[in-house]
């Protein structure tokens, strides 16, 4: 299925590395097959490894090794919020505790609608400009640097009305 | 080799150049304690628990001279840390400490680091007893615990890795040994890590679970309970259990293995087995097994087993005595006089093979070896010289696979085969289809099946002036680059060994297989040297002791049989493979000839037999097996008999003095000592010859701290290679001409490791691995024919004879060659070589 679907940016991903290294684009597969529904199925992982040549435990287990690939269904976007030392000293827990507050669930959640998941991570090295967060989804990730609960709210919001308009034109949720 | 010289615990080591430190340590008696170092595989240093201190003796850096301190000793230099000594080199004058406060504090430290998330339920775990963890927490643990009990991570405690193996990810302590083990030794990565740090786990993602057939290997290496085996999972505890050496049977390579039995209530006070480990022999298996000898024992404690001998009276199989039986076979067999016919299975041990040969022989009957695979006389001629072993070659071997999917015959033989591929050996694969091992080898040979006689001459042809006539199918093989490059790396190497299987093959095809490998072997001058030679990859344990013995297959069973007058059919059972001899009534009509049947169960053949004789499964009794590279081998009684039972080397003797022969009825030993004292190959044998042990490394099974796994010590007999009979000549065979049918299929036959043999079937707990009859078709003919996958086909064979009884699922496949069908053996079709045959789906004659 995952193959059949985006057979051409697979070509494209694997004419980057030499054949008898194909392996080496594991990675690059993999985020693709998560684009759309922000989680990699068994089914993906088991054609991955065959496109590839390795055994698809292989695909699982890097899948489990990095922290912004899923095995399971997630929300469409995950609101990453750098929590670490320096982030800290400038106030990213109370912001982190602001947002979810403002959005009624805990760290770690996701609001009722699926959209949005709020979760703290490690250093996303941007320590000058906390609060700052990353929006993760299938389109890749983006940076929001000097945040308030108050920006960082307006910008879920905007995510969610994104969300529901992509479940409404029959993209994953 | 340049040696290097360093003191570890005060005792000085001189060691090669490039030992690990815990590897010299052993050498001399010292234990340094590791998790993840294991001597199969390679370092990787993650558990920290075999840390040392080291200090290196100070170079001046002007003089390149050691310094020396006031008394003269060299300065020595320590580093800051602990090292692990796993992964550390030696090096000259090092001084290594393993037994300092430091030291010491370090490994106590590594223990209670470990043991932070370790449940410690070493009561009901079944490594309990024979658990490095267990011992090195008595020895060095802190003795009470500073971590929170309440902070315990808390796991899932039965996680199924597949139907064999169970997980407890509670134990586990992320040595990764069982990942490295399936990634680096046997190269079926299905199992792996998920996730990192404390929430690290094992999985599988394969279908079905841990599909590998050497998974059990893992449960041996595994340093806690975390990997336990379905067979013995909560059935014993390690320390209840008495072992017994034994010698697998399921394959021609002859597996050292040990026998676990426990007495117990459950099981109404008898002995009975709990499980089966693998026993070191570096010649042979060195310390694995393959899962279908791990679990596929229980046929021998099968409850369909015969107990009695059974004697047919007013046309049904009635209970008789021992007396009755033997005496009444006697009498007959004395009537037949040279027509008898005796027909022996190649899982019959050398015992039992000797004492119904010398029945056979002394009446003037005749001996046939049940099987298709001839060259059983080339590979006593050629085969490996006694010294040979394959964890010896490298760079300067070539190794030829034919005619074999070695992975599905002989999967030890494959693991070794590929490891030496790894270490630098010229791998000649030479298949008409892909199989496991063509992904480590040096060159691919591709012949049509049928030819593969005639490609091994055509690889002499590309070599030597002789040029026997090929035939037409393997003609353009002589100008194929890949051959003539195959046959250049095999003539140049210094060492070669060729192993010949019997995919595809039939006798005919196999015997001018075996001829033609022994051809090259003599063209290229790869004969009597150690690591030279050829290799029969039989379908059975000991068929080639039964070649060695003087029993040989025949052409055609159903023809040969006819002048029979007596019929004596032990270990094997023609009218189950192969139900024409039920149709046609060549067995087991009495006016025809008098059928006795020897063996474990109620066959099909002995459905039809006048007397069935029962007899002792290997477990319960002593014997010797010759394996496929002629090594012969003791194995031991495990269990008690079963009451009024006897070995077959015992029921041929009794029947042999009852016609006053001379035969041994008692003792193994004794009946081996007459079999070595006529048979040239077994001269100067004797089961205390067998039975000699010499230190092996690495050294595993010792309750120490080096942890090897549970692989058992060999103390019983690592077994003696035969020394070659006659050089044996250059003779070129003749060549059956095996074209494609102008019309219909070619049938051909192959080996699946899973099969529905009767020493396989018991073994419920492997029937998910055991498929479903079937045959394998290329895709596009399949596509012509109509039959799509997983349709329920009929063979027709166009020779005539019926098969319509038997059913087989159809797979397609785009790698099998076109118009091949290829049949697994025992799964009920019998094809027994090439065969020609239409394909029929349902009710439709299609091919």
């Amino acid at each position: 299925m995952f193959a059949e679907k985006y057979s051409d940016e697979i070509q494209a991903i694997l004419s980057k590395y030499p054949p008898e290294q194909r392996r080496a684009a594991v990675m690059p597969l993999i985020y693709l097959a998560q684009r759309e529904q922000m989680y990699v199925t068994k089914q993906a992982m088991v054609e991955i490894a065959e496109i590839l040549g390795i055994s698809s435990t292989d695909v699982a287990s890097i899948v489990g090794f990095y922290t912004l690939y899923y095995d399971k269904v997630g929300s469409t976007y995950r609101v990453q919020v750098c929590t670490d030392l320096p982030c800290a000293l400038r106030g990213a827990e109370q912001f982190l505790e602001g947002l979810c507050n403002n959005l009624g669930i805990r760290v770690g959640e996701t609001t009722p609608d699926g959209a949005v998941m709020v979760e703290a991570v490690m250093c996303l090295a941007a320590c000058d400009k906390a609060p700052m967060f990353q929006v993760q989804s299938g389109d890749g990730l983006s940076y929001h640097e000097n945040q308030t609960v108050e920006s960082a709210a307006s910008l879920v919001a905007e995510l969610r009305r994104k969300a529901q308009s992509k479940r409404r034109d029959g993209h994953g949720r | 080799m340049k040696m290097v010289n360093l003191t570890i615990d005060g005792k000085t080591v001189t060691v090669p150049e490039g030992t690990l430190i815990v590897n010299a340590a052993k050498k001399v008696g010292i234990d340094i304690p590791v998790f993840c170092y294991h001597p199969k595989m390679e370092p990787v240093g993650m558990c920290r628990m075999c840390l040392v201190e080291i200090g290196r003796p100070v170079i001046d850096r002007t003089t390149g001279q050691v310094v020396r301190e006031d008394d003269g000793s060299p300065k020595m230099q320590f580093g800051p840390k602990l090292e692990t000594a796993c992964t550390t080199p030696v090096s000259e004058g090092m001084v290594v400490l393993g037994t300092s406060e430091k030291a010491k504090a370090g490994r106590q430290d590594i223990i209670e680091f470990l043991l932070t998330s370790h449940p410690l339920d070493c009561p009901i775990c079944d490594k309990g007893g024979e658990c490095p963890l267990q011992n090195l927490t008595m020895e060095f643990g802190p003795g009470e615990s500073r971590y929170l009990y309440d902070e315990k991570m808390h796991l899932a405690k039965h996680v199924p890795l597949g139907e064999l193996i169970y997980l407890d990810r509670e134990r586990c302590i992320q040595c990764g040994r069982c990942v490295r083990f399936q990634d680096q030794v046997v190269d079926d990565p299905v199992i792996g890590f998920f996730q990192r740090g404390r929430s690290l786990e094992i999985v599988t993602y394969s279908e079905p679970g841990f599909d590998s057939v050497f998974s059990g290997n893992t449960t041996d290496i595994c340093p806690v309970g975390a990997l336990t085996t379905t067979d013995f999972r909560f059935k014993a505890r390690p320390w209840e259990l008495r072992s017994a050496a034994s010698i697998c049977t399921q394959c021609p390579v002859g597996c050292n293995i040990a026998f676990n039995t426990r007495r117990e209530a459950v099981s109404g006070g008898k002995w009975v087995i709990k499980r089966v480990m693998p026993r070191q022999n570096e010649w042979v298996n060195e310390i694995w097994m393959c899962d279908k000898g791990r679990f596929g024992y229980h046929y021998s404690k099968s409850a369909e087993r015969l107990t009695q001998p059974l004697v047919r009276r007013q046309g049904e199989l009635a209970p008789a005595t021992w007396e009755e039986a033997l005496s009444f076979v006697a009498e007959r067999f004395q009537q037949a006089g040279d027509g008898l016919f005796s027909i022996a299975g190649g899982r019959l041990s050398n015992e039992d093979l000797y004492n119904q040969g010398k029945l056979t022989d002394s009446l003037g009957g005749k001996k046939v070896l049940y099987g298709t695979m001839g060259g059983g006389d080339l590979t006593a001629q050629s085969g490996l010289v006694p010294g040979s072993n394959f964890s010896d070659m490298g760079k300067e071997t070539a190794i030829l696979v034919v005619a074999s999917d070695l992975h599905e015959e002989a999967p030890i033989w494959w693991l070794r085969v590929k490891q030496a591929a790894e270490r630098g050996a010229q791998l000649i694969v030479a298949n008409p289809r892909p199989t496991r091992l063509d992904a480590y080898a040096t060159h691919l040979v591709r012949y049509p099946y049928g030819s593969e006689a005639g490609a091994l001459l055509a690889m002499v042809n590309t070599l030597s002036a002789k040029r026997p006539d090929l035939p037409e199918a393997v003609a353009n093989l002589v100008r194929s680059p890949e051959l003539k490059a195959a046959a250049k790396a095999f003539a140049e190497a210094e060492n070669a060994v060729i192993l010949y299987g019997s995919e595809g093959t039939g006798l005919e095809t196999s015997t001018a297989l075996a001829q033609s490998c022994q051809n090259l072997l003599l063209a290229t001058g790869h004969i009597g040297r150690i690591n030279n030679g050829l290799v029969a990859v039989w379908q059975r344990v000991n068929d080639q002791g039964a070649w060695e013995l003087g029993w040989r297959p025949v052409a055609n069973l159903p023809e040969a049989m006819q002048a029979a007058r007596a019929l004596y059919v032990a270990a094997a059972d023609p009218a189950g493979d192969d139900p024409a001899y039920l149709a046609e009534g060549r067995l087991g009509s009495q006016e025809q000839a008098f059928l006795v049947v020897q063996d474990l169960f109620l066959t099909a053949t002995a459905r039809l037999a006048d007397v069935v004789l029962p007899v002792q499964a290997w477990t319960e009794r002593e014997g010797s097996y010759t394996s496929g590279e002629r090594r012969v081998q003791r194995f031991y009684p495990v269990v008690p008999e079963l009451a009024d039972s006897y070995a077959d080397f015992s029921v041929a003797g009794q029947i042999g003095k009852r016609l006053g022969l001379d035969m041994e009825i008692r003792l193994a030993g004794r009946t081996f000592a007459r079999l070595a004292s006529e048979t040239p190959a077994f001269t100067g044998l004797s089961y205390a010859r067998l039975a000699e042990v010499v230190e092996q490394w690495p050294i595993v099974g010792r309750g120490d701290l080096y942890y090897g796994g549970t692989t058992y010590e060999n103390s019983q007999g690592i077994g003696v290679q035969l020394p070659l009979t006659s050089a044996g000549g250059l003779s070129w065979p003749k060549l059956v001409e095996v074209g494609m049918p102008k019309i219909g299929l070619l049938a051909v036959p192959i080996t699946r490791l899973y099969d529905h043999g009767s020493t396989l079937l018991p073994s419920s707990m492997l029937h998910q691995r055991i498929p479903e009859p079937y045959v394998v078709l290329n895709d596009q003919d399949a596509e012509r024919l109509k039959i799509s996958e997983g349709a329920a086909i009929q063979l027709i064979p166009a020779e005539g004879g019926s098969w319509l009884g038997v059913r087989a699922i159809a797979r397609l496949r785009s790698d099998v060659p076109e118009r091949i069908v290829l049949v697994p053996r025992s799964f009920g079709l019998p094809v027994a070589g090439p065969t020609v045959v239409s394909v029929r789906l349902a009710e439709r004659v299609l091919a």
